[in-house]
């Protein structure tokens, strides 16, 4: 694309704030929750006088808005707390602080619905979907564990991975397409157990937003979307402590004040303890065995003085299994993210990260003859800065990210002598990903809103090295050895973001965005769900950058004082330099894995419905998805498109949350899917004894459909003092329907000489009992 | 196949399991398809080369037998051998294979003509079999292995077929030494007889293992069937024909292999 592409989005930036303003005060500050002391992201605070506006708080619970001299009624609210009021005369630039009583500790007080009242219709930002803390802690789940993960596949436009799994696909992009951020540290496995659970622990999470298109500029690396997940900050006030014991795991939270109303910490705690059922075996092979996981969030902040707070937080969450004498395997992300807000003056606000993650893995095989341990790291290292400039009509956003990645794709030590596996120690990658980004929020009017920037994304893979080209055939054309810090090859992208909305009126409005993302990591695997060993690669001479441009229109209309929200987006997405591998790929501990790999391109499109009840004593939503994801690529399919696996046509979830009385509240939650898209035989022939199955059109077959209801029921204990408990019953897969998890072909027991397909479900019917409390 | 199992193992101590049942699949029967299966082994016998077609998936599987072929070997030390057909289908020469000389197969059948070659590795010994005890959940569970010294200057690619009583064992397994080179061997293959108490081999139970050295292609060719097998379309690797070194299209393979046999019961 040529700078003209670029050019109006650049003269835009500039014109817009040509005009200055006179005689203007900016009124700025932060809110905070009253009882806690938490910081509250997207309140809102509107001003009324001589002239009208409004905003929301970000991430830090900071807002600012800048109107000319005079008087003002300000008015400030937040779901589920109780809105202020207050007169204001703004004839200097001035502060306010704000704390919000939350509407529980008061019984008489209704919800408050005014918290960013139609909102949804009146942002440019498309494709956002931000998950209600409090409605999470309702929805039904497997075994009772609340699962923002799970929450999240019941939106239209997020597909699940399948039963059990955490893996998920947005807008037809792959399971390694999702940017997933936890207090902005990357989490690059975020499945517990395999993927039955994810490793964001619910007590520990204060909001999540899912972007499926329109990215800001501030986020990117990744084609598909956005999981901003934000830590608890905890409490500044008091000391607090809640936790719940369920059927295969147990929580524990603890939070306080460092110094009252200065500082706080938060620190979560949650492990399973299924391997204790292992233990209480009279058997000596299963109560050697492991089977856990664990997870720890900590987090503290302590406010400096009124222009700088600090905020340090970490992840520590590790997965246990082990057969004795058989093998043992244990993974885990490690993050921990230091950020420092500055408030340089009322307009301009800045946050300053450093973040360390990794992810790791071990697989031991204790055989006597095959022993070895192989180990596997991706550690980033990432430097963020941040900038929002707050203006009358704009909200500016600028900021520099620069990320250095190591990968040590397998490292094989044998243990004993005997060991007919050979040490190897797979060459280290490097890389260096960067990008600088401005973004404009602009309120051109009433009606008319832009969100609108550009980033800058650079990746450099670095040596040391030694890099191989290949020929169609897979073998070795040529090899640089590149030396320790050297930039062997550089890859630049600029990808425009551009977001619009018109207001009809209040309460309609329609929205276009067009979207650019790349991707310089890669996971490598040929099986459907996530693994443990999933294996990472960096964009290299062999492997082009992802890059996925998206386009999405969308109506969105809200009723009844906004109790009611509807919109439908329909998108369309092109994907290059996708892969995909060759026939008999090994892609474990093989330093030539990219002689394996397939290059192609891929489209995907749909329609997503929603509607949405906010309040009342019964609310929920129903999501409808319709859509489509293929791929193409030269060597397969004879290059004709394909269905991608998660290609499914059909995607219903219906979620309902009744609120009986101040003390029992029920939900239920139903899915309904098309199956996914596979590969069935089309003939058979037999060669050296086996029965071989010919195929001829890929992943042309259909699974059975999937069908799933959750029910829950949560009985909120009589409060004693402080102490509060509340009881949560679940059933999940209510209709003990039989979803497929995989087929097999086998010789029909029935008719000697047919074949039969076998289907393989896990789950039936499964209640679960949980006890939360706090005190 | 570890998740899999994993799987079950997590289903079945949280007092839940998972189940299985046949259902109908949506599928087109493709037009048949031509399957060469040729095999040079260095013994002195008649070696074989299979010629058939491919039934549709939910046809009974009797595959057709394709007759008058021209089928004949020659290597690329001048020598050709003319393959006559014993039997519908099955084309036949006595002849004896030889490492390292290439073999090149040329079919000319129904009009087409299909070419492949493969040249035959060195030779391995299998120096021995026997049965290796592994505890595993509690029980213990008896398995076949081979035992070998893999050769450390060159890259070898094996694969066996089992034999139990007679029976043949309807598993693939292929090995490489990417990661294994030059070490003394022991392959375990496992086995699950075909009925629901599945306990594996049992006391009194004959067991064969043939082990033949094969070249890259017929490595990458099992290799592929062997990836596709566990877990199913809608888990594993996603299903393709495997890719064959016959060229014109035709499913199957060619290949010049070593073959050894060893027998032994089970204790």
């Amino acid at each position: 694309m040529s700078i003209k592409f670029y050019l109006p989005i650049i003269l835009l930036l500039l014109f817009s704030f040509s005009v200055s303003a006179q005689n203007k005060f900016t009124l700025s500050g932060t809110i905070r929750d009253g009882s806690s002391g938490e910081t509250l992201i997207g309140a809102t605070v509107k001003i009324s006088g001589p002239a009208n506006a409004g905003t929301l708080t970000n991430n830090y619970g900071y807002f600012a808005l800048t109107q000319t001299e005079g008087t003002y009624t300000v008015t400030i609210s937040y779901t589920g707390f109780v809105p202020i009021t207050k007169s204001i005369n703004l004839n200097k630039d001035t502060k306010l602080n704000e704390e919000l009583k939350s509407t529980n500790d008061l019984a008489e007080v209704t919800v408050n619905a005014n918290n960013r009242k139609n909102e949804n219709v009146k942002s440019a930002q498309m494709g956002l979907e931000r998950i209600d803390m409090k409605s999470l802690n309702s929805i039904p789940v497997l075994l009772g564990e609340k699962d923002v993960l799970k929450t999240i596949q019941l939106l239209p436009g997020v597909k699940s991975g399948g039963e059990g799994n955490t893996g998920f696909y947005v807008r037809g992009g792959a399971a390694d397409q999702n940017l997933i951020i936890l207090d902005e540290a990357v989490v690059y496995n975020s499945s517990h157990l395999l993927g039955f659970f994810s490793t964001f622990n619910a007590d520990a999470i204060k909001d999540v937003s899912l972007y499926k298109g329109g990215m800001p500029a501030q986020y990117g690396g990744r084609l598909s979307s956005v999981l901003d997940v934000k830590m608890d900050d905890g409490n500044n006030k008091e000391f607090k402590f809640q936790g719940g014991i369920g059927l295969i795991a147990s929580r524990l939270k603890a939070e306080g004040p460092i110094v009252k109303d200065r500082g706080s910490f938060m620190v979560s705690f949650r492990r399973t303890y299924i391997d204790l059922f292992l233990r209480a075996s009279p058997d000596s092979s299963i109560n050697g065995s492991t089977l856990n996981f664990y997870d720890i969030n900590a987090k503290a902040n302590y406010k400096i003085n009124d222009k700088n707070t600090i905020y340090i937080s970490g992840y520590f969450g590790k997965d246990n299994i082990g057969v004795k004498d058989l093998f043992e395997n244990n993974w885990g992300n490690v993050t921990t993210t230091i950020r420092l807000n500055h408030i340089f003056n009322d307009r301009l606000f800045s946050n300053t990260s450093l973040i360390y993650n990794n992810y790791n893995y071990t697989v031991k095989l204790l055989n006597d003859v095959t022993n070895f341990k192989a180990t596997s790291l991706v550690r980033d290292f990432n430097f963020k800065e941040d900038f929002q400039y707050f203006s009358n009509q704009h909200t500016l956003r600028f900021g520099l990210n620069a990320t250095h990645h190591r990968i040590s794709p397998i490292d094989i030590t044998t243990t004993s002598e005997e060991s007919q596996v050979n040490p190897l120690a797979q060459e280290k990658r490097y890389g260096l990903e960067s990008a600088a980004y401005v973004s404009d929020e602009w309120a051109v009017n009433d009606k008319l809103n832009f969100l609108y920037g550009v980033r800058l994304a650079a990746f450099s893979l670095l040596g040391p090295g030694n890099f191989s080209e290949y020929d169609a055939e897979g073998n070795i054309n040529q090899t640089d050895q590149v030396s320790n810090g050297k930039f062997y090859k550089n890859y630049f992208n600029l990808e425009p973001r551009f977001s619009v909305s018109y207001l009809f009126n209040e309460r309609n409005s329609v929205k276009a965005s067009y979207n650019r993302n790349t991707q310089n990591i890669h996971i490598l695997t040929n099986a459907t769900s996530s693994s443990p060993t999933d294996q990472y690669v960096l964009s290299s001479n062999n492997i082009k950058p992802e890059i996925a441009d998206q386009v999405a229109l969308g109506y969105f209309k809200n009723l009844d004082e906004n109790n009611y929200e509807l919109s439908g987006e329909v998108y369309y997405k092109w994907m290059q330099n996708q892969i995909d591998y060759k026939n008999a790929a090994q892609l474990l501990a093989n330093s030539n894995v990219e002689s394996e790999l397939l290059y192609g391109t891929g489209r995907a499109y749909g329609l997503e419905l929603f509607f949405k009840k906010k309040f009342g004593k019964l609310n929920g939503w129903v999501g409808y998805t319709l859509s489509r994801t293929e791929r193409k690529f030269a060597q397969l399919n004879n290059g004709n498109y394909f269905p991608a696996r998660q290609d499914r046509t059909h995607d219903v979830s219906v979620v309902g949350i009744y609120n009986l009385n101040q003390r029992w509240t029920f939900s239920s939650s139903f899915i309904y899917s098309t199956g996914n898209a596979v590969t069935f035989p089309a003939g058979k022939y037999v060669v050296g004894g086996q029965t071989v199955y010919y195929y001829t059109e890929r992943n042309a077959g259909r699974m059975p459909y999937n069908m799933r209801l959750d029910l829950s029921a949560t009985l909120e204990g009589k409060r004693k003092g402080r102490f509060q408990s509340s009881w949560n019953f679940g059933v999940y897969n209510a209709l003990n329907r039989k979803n497929p998890y995989s087929i097999e072909f086998i010789n029909d027991p029935n008719e000697p000489g047919k074949t039969a397909a076998e289907q393989t479900s896990l789950f039936g019917i499964i209640p679960s009992i949980t006890w939360n409390f706090k005190f | 196949m570890k998740k899999k199992y994993l799987i079950y193992l997590l289903t079945a101590i949280i007092g839940l399991s998972s189940c299985k049942k046949i259902i109908q699949i949506d599928t087109n029967n493709a037009e048949p398809q031509l399957v060469i299966e040729g095999k040079i082994s260095d013994r002195l016998i008649e070696q074989q080369i299979l010629i058939s077609k491919t039934v549709g998936y939910d046809e009974i599987g009797v595959y057709p037998k394709v007759s008058g072929a021209t089928v004949k070997v020659s290597d690329n030390i001048g020598k050709t051998y003319v393959f006559t057909e014993k039997a519908p289908g099955v084309y036949v020469n006595r002849m004896q294979g030889v490492s390292g000389v290439t073999y090149k197969m040329e079919v000319t059948v129904e009009g087409k003509n299909y070419q492949a070659s493969s040249k035959m590795p060195d030779l391995v010994k299998l120096d021995s079999i026997g049965v290796i005890t592994n505890n595993f959940f509690g029980n213990e569970r008896k398995t076949a292995a081979a035992f070998l010294v893999d050769p450390a200057n060159e890259t070898n690619f094996y694969r066996f077929n089992l034999y139990v009583n007679g029976l043949f064992s309807d598993r693939i397994y292929v090995n490489n030494d990417r990661l294994t080179n030059g070490n003394n061997l022991r392959i375990q293959l496992y086995y699950e007889a075909n009925d629901d108490d599945d306990e594996g081999l049992k006391s009194g139970d004959n067991i064969s293992i043939e082990m033949e050295g094969i070249d890259s292609n017929i490595f990458n060719y099992w290799y592929a069937l062997s990836e596709q097998s566990g877990g199913g379309p809608n888990q594993g690797t996603t299903p393709s024909n495997p890719t064959s070194n016959i060229s014109n299209g035709a499913l199957g393979y060619f290949s010049a292999n070593t073959f050894q046999r060893l027998s032994t019961t089970v204790k």
